[in-house]
């Protein structure tokens, strides 16, 4: 009862915030808006990872209302060309359950080892097992011998080689090993693997990338994930997913789908370094976070809250009801949620917080939105019960009765009758119809497309369709677009980009070809955002201040000027794409198209003085492009292009 | 916003050819070789650090009763007092301990009742608990009233990581670093100056306010540190820093501090404390994180010899962890905490503040470890009698800071 009333007196105040707005709109003016063209490349700027050549005229064909339109509705726009860039990553595809069993995890290793499962028979999920169980049982052997654990992972650590002969020496083997099996039809080098005795096949697993390239080259990719999976079977799975999420950003023509789903993934953050959510994030962003981007915020909510990702890291798989069988009653028949034997043994009774308070905080209401400690272990003992069938194996989501707490929940003045799962749901309906909720949700979406402080007439404006049109995010997104304060002047360029944004922004700038993104994945580790990799959940920062600072700033130019200068591996730009094929021989045009193309011309006059004045500098030139099919201005002009300032911003 | 900004050279003439005529911050440069100066490190423990399992109260039974898989045995604990005795892990803080410049305050941190990460985190740095909207954070603000003519040093105020963390945001210059090696356009490839005096003068040159501040303090900074050679720098004798971020960051931070580069004040954090599952003991998670955590700042401890007299290192967390162990072998989000205090001028060999005691009753909320000592008291004591900064209203606001409340750790 206690809640009906402060929603409505919510809903109220929301609404009589709105139609003050309204009024204020119809008396004075409505702010100054961009011209046309401006229109467009902000459009391009705030929808999509920024513009790729011939984007804006691309536009500026077919009516920006009508490309808007088209991007609010991605199943329709072909992506084929970036379904062949992907087509090498065959995790992308697997469920969590596949890819444990294909790339396993110690845990899983551990279990072979002991003899609960079996090594599977496919050539190469064996390989990989075989592989394992010996890197196993190896540290088994060192920690035995002295009498402490060691997990030092002895491939990919060639620093050590130096005070190790014997290891060096392995590794010298293992490159002749791959020599041999490499000289073999692709087809046959898999058995040819199995075949190896023990001491051989160890030896592979300290090879470097150029011997492990022969070995793959000409592989199907099956054959080929097996040889990467040697090296380290979950580095494997997070490869592809972080190299996928830079060639979606790049080269998806669903640009619009991306950054939503950029967007919602970040507000509903997973660590992918956090045990089995090595897993679990691929599926979690393609069958949970993608498909629901531009749907219904319901929808979304309930899935993240259903998704084993979700409830293995913000803990919820743990938490067990204090009043509940599985806390009270006998030890259950059979244990094994994943965890250790011995813990199996033990009593569970301990109720975690961590997802009902983040659910609250960061997902929903927001940290200002009403609730107390009190709601908090209410809401968890709601949530109790709600966990994963073996998490280490890529196990579902899974409702266990015997550790939900029994009797009713009060949360947020409501009382939540006794009903198992259905409770959950009710609370996440509850929490998702909430106006804290919708104005939280809006405002964090007006950070991002509108300015780091958006205006909170805009945002009331959001929030009332969230309430009216039951939170669809599409409908929101659209009262966004419709808004003056979406096309001022004041917020053309007016965001900082995050380092993700400003990569991305480069590579599509420049149409570079990208065929191995993992140098871009490393830069952005460098630059303080590493994809997937934010620890707590509040995820990433959308405001300038985290992003501009020395060292952010130093990473940015040194990638603009290995970018531009092609020093940058697995990543090529096209000479004449940008110039044409015949360079301008005028130093001025030369630089006035490039900056058309790469930043639609708004280069400051104060830049432009810059980049001319130090263009004559030989100096400059001598060093710019290792690549002789590049013109050195060019890759130089580039480079001082995308490092300045103004393409820090979108 | 909350971006430092620094009071640019009045003809931007100059700025544009910067890389001609003697920069500014390089006139002042003779202060900075200044012997004597204080320095204050701050070292933030993110993901709530358990303290009753990193200092533990083994003279309390409650404790043991509370924590029956959890608990550092008796056995195992390093005494420090009969009551309270660190981790096993931290057995390269006993002798800094013996030498007495180690001190320690129990059941410490921030009154603020929230168990929000972000929120108890962004109190911590902002010095305002409770108020969320305080733009800048409290180590910034702690140079704000300090000698003037050291406001133009670039790493007056520094950050070891990617990014500028909230702590040392404000009007103060200060900067990230992330990797004094390659701090700069090309690292460490001379061919690439040029392209770095092109972006100098082009970020020099930018009416964008925000980038041009940052961009300037970037390449003042970058200058220095060239100047500074950090390449050839090799650790003290004894001083071994143990892999990963955090030993990373303080070796760096020595370096910086060593090469007089005018450090006032430094910050760096570590991660990897909230464990709520399966927090292990002796053993285990918390033993990991906290073998990397002491052997680090032992490291930098030794690492800064003579210097560890002008220095003082403050460790801190949003907050504690439930006194009692949870049904998965963790800790919960708690409230009181445990901060190290080590330094040349530190009264050491003493556990400051009251102990609140683990029975039912003594407990916040009945679970958590009670609050005696506001963290901004410690924090105030070490800006005030070590910085040097008495404005403590400015530093800390709304809080009553005066040397009589001081815990008396710097005398």
């Amino acid at each position: 009862m206690l809640t009906r009333k402060r929603t409505a007196s919510l809903a109220l105040l929301v609404a009589a915030a709105a139609a003050v707005t309204a009024l204020h709109a119809t008396k004075k003016t409505n702010p100054p808006q961009l011209d046309d063209t401006h229109r467009i490349v902000h459009a391009l700027n705030r929808l999509t990872f920024g513009p790729a050549p011939g984007d804006i005229d691309r536009v500026k064909a077919i009516g920006l209302d009508k490309w808007i339109d088209e991007q609010l509705h991605p199943d329709k726009i072909d992506d084929s060309a970036l379904d062949a860039r992907l087509s090498n990553f065959l995790t992308l595809k697997m469920s969590a359950h596949d890819m444990a069993e294909h790339f396993p995890p110690n845990q899983l290793i551990k279990q072979v080892a002991d003899g609960k499962i079996s090594i599977p028979r496919n050539p190469d999920e064996k390989l990989v097992y075989l592989a394992e169980l010996q890197r196993y049982q190896f540290k088994l052997e060192k920690k035995n011998s002295k009498g402490k654990p060691d997990d030092t992972n002895d491939a990919d650590n060639s620093a050590s080689d130096a005070d190790n002969p014997e290891r060096r020496e392995m590794r010298e083997h293992g490159r002749q090993v791959a020599f041999q099996i490499a000289a073999l039809k692709p087809d046959d080098r898999i058995p040819a693997m199995l075949r190896l005795n023990d001491d051989d096949r160890r030896s592979l697993l300290l090879i470097g990338d150029p011997a492990r390239n022969q070995l793959t080259d000409g592989m199907n990719p099956a054959d080929r994930e097996a040889v990467l999976a040697l090296r380290n079977p979950a580095a494997l799975v997070h490869d592809e997913l972080t190299q996928a999420k830079l060639l979606r950003a790049i080269y998806s023509n669903r640009q619009f789908e991306e950054v939503m789903t950029d967007f919602w993934f970040n507000h509903f953050n997973i660590y992918v370094n956090k045990g089995p959510d090595r897993y679990f994030v691929t599926e979690y962003e393609r069958d949970v976070i993608r498909p629901h981007a531009l749907g219904k915020f319901k929808d979304l909510l309930k899935a993240t809250a259903h998704s084993p990702a979700m409830l293995f890291y913000l803990d919820n798989a743990e938490s067990v009801g204090p009043n509940s069988l599985a806390a009270t009653g006998p030890p259950p028949f059979r244990g094994g949620f994943g965890r250790p034997a011995q813990q199996q043994k033990k009593k569970q009774s301990g109720l975690n917080e961590n997802y009902a308070r983040e659910l609250m905080e960061l997902h929903t209401l927001g940290v200002n939105g009403g609730y107390t400690q009190k709601d908090v272990s209410e809401v968890a003992k709601v949530f109790t019960g709600w966990t994963i069938e073996e998490p280490y194996r890529g196990g579902n989501f899974r409702f266990v009765e015997r550790r939900h707490e029994p009797g009713p929940k009060h949360v947020l003045g409501q009382r939540i009758d006794e009903e198992g799962e259905r409770e959950g749901d009710h609370v996440l309906e509850m929490l998702a119809r909430d106006p804290h909720t919708a104005h939280f949700v809006c405002n964090k979406l007006a950070r991002r497309f509108v300015s780091d402080d958006p205006p909170p007439a805009l945002v009331d404006r959001m929030a009332n369709t969230y309430l009216q049109k039951d939170g669809d995010i599409r409908e929101i997104l659209k009262t966004m677009l419709k808004s003056p304060e979406f096309w001022t002047p004041e917020s053309y360029r007016a965001k900082v980009k995050t380092p993700l944004e400003f990569v991305v922004s480069a590579a599509r700038a420049t149409g570079a070809d990208v065929t191995d993104a993992r140098p871009l994945v490393q830069t952005l580790n460098q630059m303080g955002m590493p994809l997937y990799g934010m620890q707590p959940p509040t995820g990433y920062s959308m405001k300038a201040e985290t992003w501009v600072n020395s060292a952010a700033l130093l990473a940015r130019m040194n990638f603009a000027f290995s970018l531009g200068g092609g020093h940058l591996n697995g990543t090529q730009i096209a000479p004449e794409l940008l110039l044409g094929q015949n360079e301008p021989a005028d130093q001025t045009i030369a630089e006035a198209t490039l900056e058309n193309d790469l930043l639609a011309g708004d280069v400051s006059e104060q830049t432009r003085t810059v980049i001319q004045k130090q263009f004559n500098d030989p100096k400059v030139l001598a060093q710019a492009s290792d690549d002789p099919q590049r013109a050195k201005r060019e890759a130089v002009l580039e480079g001082l292009i995308l490092g300045s300032p103004e393409f820090q911003r979108r | 916003m909350p971006i430092t900004r620094r009071v640019f050279l009045k003809n931007s003439a100059l700025a544009l050819v910067s890389t001609t005529v003697v920069p500014a911050f390089l006139q002042r440069a003779a202060f900075a070789a200044e012997p004597g100066k204080k320095r204050l490190v701050v070292i933030f423990q993110r993901g709530a650090a358990d303290g009753l399992n990193i200092v533990v109260p083994h003279g309390e039974p409650n404790y043991y009763a509370m924590r029956p898989t959890i608990n550092v045995p008796k056995s195992d604990v390093i005494d420090l007092d009969g009551h309270f005795g660190l981790h096993p892990s931290l057995a390269s803080f006993k002798p800094i301990w013996d030498a007495r410049h180690l001190a320690i305050v129990h059941a410490a941190g921030s009154p603020d009742p929230t168990r929000s990460h972000f929120d108890a985190q962004d109190f911590m740095e902002s010095g305002t608990p409770g108020y969320k909207g305080t733009e800048d954070g409290w180590l910034n603000r702690a140079l704000r009233a300090g000698d003037a003519h050291a406001e133009a040093e670039p790493f007056r105020a520094v950050a070891l990581g990617p990014s500028l963390p909230r702590i040392l945001a404000g009007h103060e210059p200060a900067i990230a670093v992330n990797n004094v090696r390659q701090f700069g356009v090309g690292g460490n490839n001379a061919a690439a100056a040029p392209a770095a005096n092109t972006f100098e003068s082009m970020y020099a040159a930018s009416a964008d306010t925000v980038l041009h501040g940052t961009g300037k303090e970037t390449f003042d900074a970058v200058k220095m540190l060239k100047d500074a050679d950090p390449s050839k720098y090799t650790p003290a004798p004894g001083a071994n820093y143990p892999r990963g971020h955090f030993g990373d960051a303080l070796r760096q931070t020595a370096q910086l501090i060593k090469a007089n580069l005018g450090v006032q004040v430094a910050f760096t954090d570590i991660g990897g404390w909230d464990h709520h599952v399966n927090e292990g003991s002796t053993q285990g998670q918390i033993a990991n994180v906290l073998r990397e955590f002491g052997q680090s700042i032992s490291a930098f401890w030794t690492d800064l010899g003579d210097l560890q007299e002008e220095t003082v290192v403050v460790t801190m967390s949003e907050f504690g962890r439930t006194a009692r162990e949870n049904g998965n072998r963790g800790t919960d989000h708690g409230h009181a905490n445990v901060m190290f205090v080590l330094g040349g001028p530190v009264r050491g060999g003493k556990v400051y503040g009251q102990w609140p005691g683990l029975a039912q009753e003594q407990l916040y909320e009945g679970r958590d470890l009670a609050l005696t000592t506001d963290f901004r008291r410690v924090l105030g004591e070490a800006v005030q009698s070590h910085l040097g900064n008495r404005d403590l209203n400015t530093v800390f606001p709304n809080f009553q800071n005066s040397p009589r409340n001081f815990l008396g750790f710097l005398g």
